[in-house]
């Protein structure tokens, strides 16, 4: 564990990434205080508040809850910098200016407490020349920490000590920023952009040089480099635009003044088309316009041969697209190379530059391969690294051809490839770590301790596995192993996790084995948690009209969650992700959640025309009591009820606790990795507690047909205000129903089993009606909910 | 006191100014507190009167519960500091229910029961919200497909008649902006200083750091909603509230608001015996039911109902205090029976100067009786519509 318990931590400097870094240190439950300029007249926070409401607006959210906002403090440097005296860390974020940096620098670093860690978030200036400016006491406490933009979604941080940096101060921060920030930290060597910007930025440049070099539309482009290539959606040119023409250029421009020996030099200046844009004050999306502008509903894109915006079409060629298909990456690389198609030329074009910048920067930008891969995916959101692409196509014959064409003058720079690359090997990265230009060697893992709460780590391609653990079975539907200590991990298997009957009888066995052999049960699996049942086979039984199958699954749903609730040994759902319909079902049965930071949970069956019929809203008309204490409870069942009703999903673990879906006892991790190491931990903890499972409640007090009219009266106004369809009336009703346990009279006394038969009998009654079969035909067709 | 079949007179209308809500001056006011302010105004308004020879006080409140609950209307005779002799009322008409306790009070003279008779209403709708604390409907509303306009809210009853009346959205923004146009100018012109009386709000907030209590107080002498600035432009940009393709939006509906009005009424002997002057007389009262799914057009069947009653001309009528719970309903209601325009809230209505439910009919029959003195104007009408599908209407008489 961290022994670097951040407790307050100020930002300095309320721009873009500073708000954004103290919105996600405030959602960990560390104290900020975020400091700008002081403003003119009477607010003199005016700048830092600003900033603060901005916050509320960016999307996707900065914020874990609404009021994560209110929790950070406001400060100027004219009022507050004694305000630092008590911070245990402080991120300096302001603008990449040396001289303004060193001026702040000089104001600040008397305030400071003598353990403060101090860290800038340049991108790009050397940490080393900042660390020299600082005065000298500080500097063992001084390093780099470069957060990616959307800082709470982004993966990446990287850290960039200096020679003077005590390494105990990087090894403290580092599990600081894995643990208590979920993040995956990178050592970067001070080097200009780093890591992940350095290659990443310089990949951006290789696809615009050869954009225009192939005759390819922006459009066109972005086609081929997002999920085609399994890149993130906004490939190439959407992300420039949502970056900021100009941050591009600056960053552009850094690697031109400070890289002047490289041999990719020639290639670091902004192209005159983006300059151009960047002259017209087109900026990309903070300025509404940029390589794409958005004309009414229509996406339009620059067109340089006719200088203006038209529509954008850009789509991957029939030919490219059943080339890009091919799964052995060896031979889709080799087809990519042999086409002729100008899509395809480009294809290859950019993966060989980048391979070969890559290869020839190793050794000066980053301690090992792995550093390079792990950055780019977790920095630029890409699914593989590029060393990592380059030896799953075949490192050998990939390094012949890229060799082939520096000879033959068609790559972007003639320097050769270093020696390394062609010594015979297959890869950068094998079981014995991954190779180190700069040492000749091969780096195994990192040894922190914070890295033993991660039972699987992320993988780069070619390394070593983590072992699987003992297999207790494993069928079609899930698999049920352990390491040894008495808590047994179920783990889904179908695709996306959804919940068919193969998974549900699979987790009925783990009870099973677990009750008679184990001393708790782990549910757990990468994300999605769960994205609810399998609908598909829901549909074809329900098409053949096979009720009774039908009406059994939902039964044996409801058997499921009852054993996860009432199970004699713990039960422990591991979320991350979605855990969505019966998923948020099972979640809310478990005897306990550990949730990842990052957790959308929801009962969401009203897209596909249904009601949850897990047992959730039998949960939620209990949750509603429990929270009211024996007050009037219908203020929150009216609030669960239009959360269910609007299929509401939570935007992060802390949303899910405030929507009821988590309950206080459930426990929040930040990095996803460590999600398996605390939900076991919970679990034998509650073993050893002496673990008793919940009595079922004697009574249930119900809101009755009062409370179902009260609900109706909501919905039959969205109704008559065109907000909601008939059949959505018909499904509010119905749902209103259940949660009230049916028209009886308000304040009976029902118990679970009489809900459970409430939820079953609407779901059936909803799931044999056109509009729910049209609905959930729908999404499986579409992937998306149909309002009918 | 003799029993005798007698007139009414209203000797003095006084009311607060009208705050917005839930966040404006008055939403840590509380509605008894404004209450017991407007009676103590109404008494000392009349020289020769006093409190203890009020025969009874009869109080309007839509939502009369928690802080306006318990029989408000005792609570505020007790906390303006009247006698325990004077006995009070609260009664629920919902939006009429203010100008229902003018009615009430003045047949309580009429029928020579009683000769000094307060009629008021208040509301705080920052403290008690549109329909109260705790909804809880009858499970039968949903049984019967004619009983389902129970649950409609008034927002989607106002669409209806929009609809039903082809009142179109420019014509709602028109009349809004039109609305904010009048009371500002009536305001600038100080149209509403002898009706309002002005309210001392004390604060009490906790200093943290010196921990210690922080005492503020500031005069409300101004209705908070009037916003000169208002233009059918910028209320045409406003999002339709209540329906996905609606035209009825915040800025052509009342505003939820706080207030207090009350109005001293006597019998001709009682004001020759404490030598009070009449504002105006009494002529009549009429409610009339309509379908609930458009409650807004309750006062096309109350206003020709009373000046029948009355013998009295629509033609004749000077002021008309229309409440313009929506500019849909009030358009209906005007263009349907041809009200004139201009004599149809003359200093604005609820739309700028709020409408605070139970409160809105004495306020406005403040503003009436003090409207017509000044304008030298004859027959006056306070009017409203009425949720679950009503229409009241008050009609008097100016005395110059």
């Amino acid at each position: 564990m961290s022994r670097f318990p951040v407790r307050k931590a100020a930002v300095l400097g309320a721009g873009v990434m500073g708000a954004q870094i103290a919105a996600h240190l405030a959602n960990a439950g560390v104290q900020p205080v975020l400091f700008d300029l002081a403003a003119e007249g009477r607010d003199r926070n005016a700048i830092v508040r600003k900033a603060l409401e901005g916050l509320a607006k960016l999307e996707p959210s900065p914020l874990a809850t609404k009021d994560v906002a209110e929790r950070i403090v406001a400060a100027n440097y004219d009022e507050h910098l004694a305000l630092l005296g008590d911070c245990e860390l402080v991120v300096e974020a302001i603008s990449e200016r040396m001289d303004w940096k060193k001026s702040l620098f000089d104001k600040v670093a008397p305030h400071l407490s003598p353990r403060a860690v101090f860290a800038s978030n340049t991108s790009g200036l050397s940490i080393t020349e900042l660390s020299n400016v600082l005065p000298a006491a500080l500097r063992p406490r001084f390093c780099g920490i470069h957060f990616f933009n959307p800082p709470r979604y982004m993966r990446l941080v990287e850290l960039i000590p200096t020679a003077a940096t005590d390494p105990a101060v990087v090894d403290d921060l580092e599990a600081f920023l894995t643990t208590a920030l979920g993040k995956g930290v990178v050592r970067a060597r001070d080097t200009p952009n780093f890591v992940a910007n350095r290659v990443g930025v310089f990949s951006m440049l290789a696809t615009m040089h050869h954009t225009l070099a192939f005759g390819l539309g922006f459009d066109e482009v972005d086609a081929l480099t997002g999920p085609a290539i399994g890149r993130a959606k906004s490939a190439t040119y959407r992300t420039a635009d949502v970056v900021g023409l100009d941050t591009m250029a600056h960053v552009v421009k850094t690697m031109h003044d400070t890289l002047p020996a490289d041999p990719w030099h020639a290639h670091y200046r902004a192209p005159e088309w983006l300059a151009g844009l960047i002259a017209k004050g087109a900026l990309g999306q903070k300025t509404k316009a940029g390589i794409f502008v958005k004309k009414g509903k229509e996406i339009q894109v620059l067109d340089l041969a006719r200088q203006d915006y038209r529509p954008s079409a850009g789509a991957v060629a029939e030919e490219v697209q059943a080339i890009l298909q091919e799964r052995d990456p060896a031979a889709r690389f080799a087809k990519l190379r042999a086409s002729s198609h100008p899509q395809a030329r480009f294809l290859w074009a950019i993966f060989r530059d980048l391979f070969h910048y890559c290869a020839v920067h190793l050794a000066e930008i980053a301690h090992c391969a792995r550093d390079v891969d792990l950055a780019i995916r977790w920095g630029f959101g890409w699914q593989m690294g590029p060393f990592e692409i380059w030896q799953a196509a075949g490192w050998r014959e990939v390094a012949g051809w890229i060799a082939e064409d520096i000879a033959a003058g068609r790559a972007m720079a003639a320097v050769p490839l270093p020696g390394w690359v062609t010594d015979g090997r297959q890869g950068v990265h094998g079981a014995e770590g991954s190779f180190s230009a700069a040492d000749d060697t091969m780096h195994s893992r990192s040894t922190l301790p914070v890295y033993r709460r991660q039972r699987f780590p992320e993988l780069v391609l070619g390394e070593k596995p983590a072992p699987r653990g003992t297999t207790v079975f494993e069928d079609e539907g899930v698999r049920m192993w352990h390491d040894g200590d008495g808590v047994a991990v179920v783990s889904f298997r179908s695709k996306m996790h959804s919940l068919g009957t193969e998974v549900l009888e699979g987790l009925n066995r783990a009870l099973d084995e677990a009750e008679a052999g184990f001393d708790a049960l782990v549910i757990w699996h990468e994300a999605p948690f769960a994205v609810g049942a399998n609908l598909k086979a829901a549909l074809e039984s329900l098409q053949a009209g096979r009720l009774a199958e039908f009406e059994a699954m939902v039964a044996l749903f409801q058997r499921t969650s009852q054993r996860l609730k009432y199970s004699p040994v713990p039960t422990v759902a591991a979320v991350e992700g979605m855990a969505l319909g019966g998923g948020c079902e099972f979640a809310m049965h478990a005897q306990r959640v550990v949730a990842a930071f990052e957790s959308y949970l929801g009962l969401v069956e009203v897209g596909v025309g249904l009601l949850p019929a897990g047992g959730g809203l039998k949960e939620l008309a209990q949750r509603a009591n429990a929270w009211a204490k024996g007050g009037d409870a219908f203020p929150e069942l009216g609030r669960l009820f239009r959360q269910v009703a609007m299929a509401d999903v939570s935007r992060s673990a802390a949303h899910a606790r405030e929507l009821g879906y988590l309950r206080p006892a459930d426990v929040v991790v930040f990095h996803p990795a460590e999600l398996l190491h605390v939900a076991r931990g919970q679990a034998r903890a509650m073993a050893d507690a002496g673990h008793r499972p919940p009595l079922a409640p004697p009574r249930i007090p119900v809101a009755g047909s009062t409370g179902i009219a009260t609900l109706k009266m909501m919905l039959v106004n969205m109704r008559e205000g065109g907000f909601i369809s008939e059949h959505d009336y018909e499904i509010g009703s119905r749902i209103a129903t259940v949660i009230c346990g049916g028209e009886v009279e308000p304040g009976s006394a029902v118990d679970e089993q009489w809900l459970l038969d409430l939820e079953r009998h609407h779901f059936v009654e909803l799931a044999k009606t056109a509009k729910t079969q049209e609905r959930i035909a729908h999404m499986l067709k579409t992937g998306k909910p149909l309002r009918n | 006191m003799t029993r005798q079949i007698q007139d009414a007179y209203i000797v003095s209308a006084v009311r607060t100014p009208v705050g917005k809500a839930p966040r404006g001056m008055f939403r840590t006011v509380r509605p008894d507190d404004l209450l017991a302010h407007v009676l103590r105004g109404a008494v000392a308004a009349v020289p020769g009167l006093e409190a203890k020879e009020v025969g009874d006080v009869i109080v309007g409140c839509a939502m009369p519960e928690a802080e306006q609950g318990m029989n408000v209307a005792r609570i505020g005779v007790l906390l303006a500091g009247f006698p325990d002799s004077v006995p009070a009322m609260t009664i629920n008409r919902f939006c009429s229910s203010g100008v229902q306790a003018v009615a009430l009070a003045a047949d309580r003279i009429r029928t020579g029961d009683d000769d000094v008779v307060i009629a008021a209403g208040t509301e705080s709708m920052s403290m008690v919200p549109m329909m109260g604390n705790k909804i809880a409907m009858n499970g039968a509303v949903f049984a019967h497909d004619e009983n389902v306009a129970i649950a409609y809210g008034m927002g989607i009853t106002a669409e209806r008649v929009a609809a039903q009346w082809k009142v179109s959205r420019e014509a709602q923004d028109a009349f809004a902006a039109e609305s904010h146009r009048r009371a500002a100018a009536a305001i600038a012109a100080g149209h509403f200083r002898d009706e309002i009386l002005p309210y001392e709000i004390r604060g009490a907030v906790p200093d943290l750091a010196a921990g210690k209590v922080t005492h503020r107080t500031r005069v409300a002498d101004t209705d908070e909603g009037p916003r000169p600035d208002s233009s059918p432009e910028s209320l045409g940009k406003l999002r339709p509230a209540f329906a996905a393709r609606g035209s009825v939006t915040a800025g052509n509906s009342s505003q939820m608001s706080d207030g207090a009005g009350a109005l001293v009424l006597m019998s001709e002997a009682a004001m020759k015996r404490h030598g009070a002057k009449p504002l105006a007389r009494f002529l009549g009262f009429a409610v009339a039911g309509v379908p609930p799914e458009i409650m807004g057009i309750g006062p096309i069947h109350a206003i020709p109902k009373v000046l029948a009653q009355a013998g009295v001309k629509q033609a004749d009528l000077d002021w008309i205090e229309l409440n313009e719970a929506f500019a849909a309903q009030s358009l209906a209601v005007v263009n349907e029976l041809g009200l004139d325009p201009a004599r149809v809230n003359p200093q604005g209505g609820a739309i700028a100067l709020g409408h605070p439910l139970g409160a809105t009919g004495a306020i406005r029959a403040a503003t009436m009786a003090h409207g017509l003195r000044r304008t030298k104007g004859r027959y006056g009408m306070v009017t409203m519509c009425i949720g679950t599908g009503m229409g009241a209407a008050g009609l008097f008489e100016a005395m110059h």
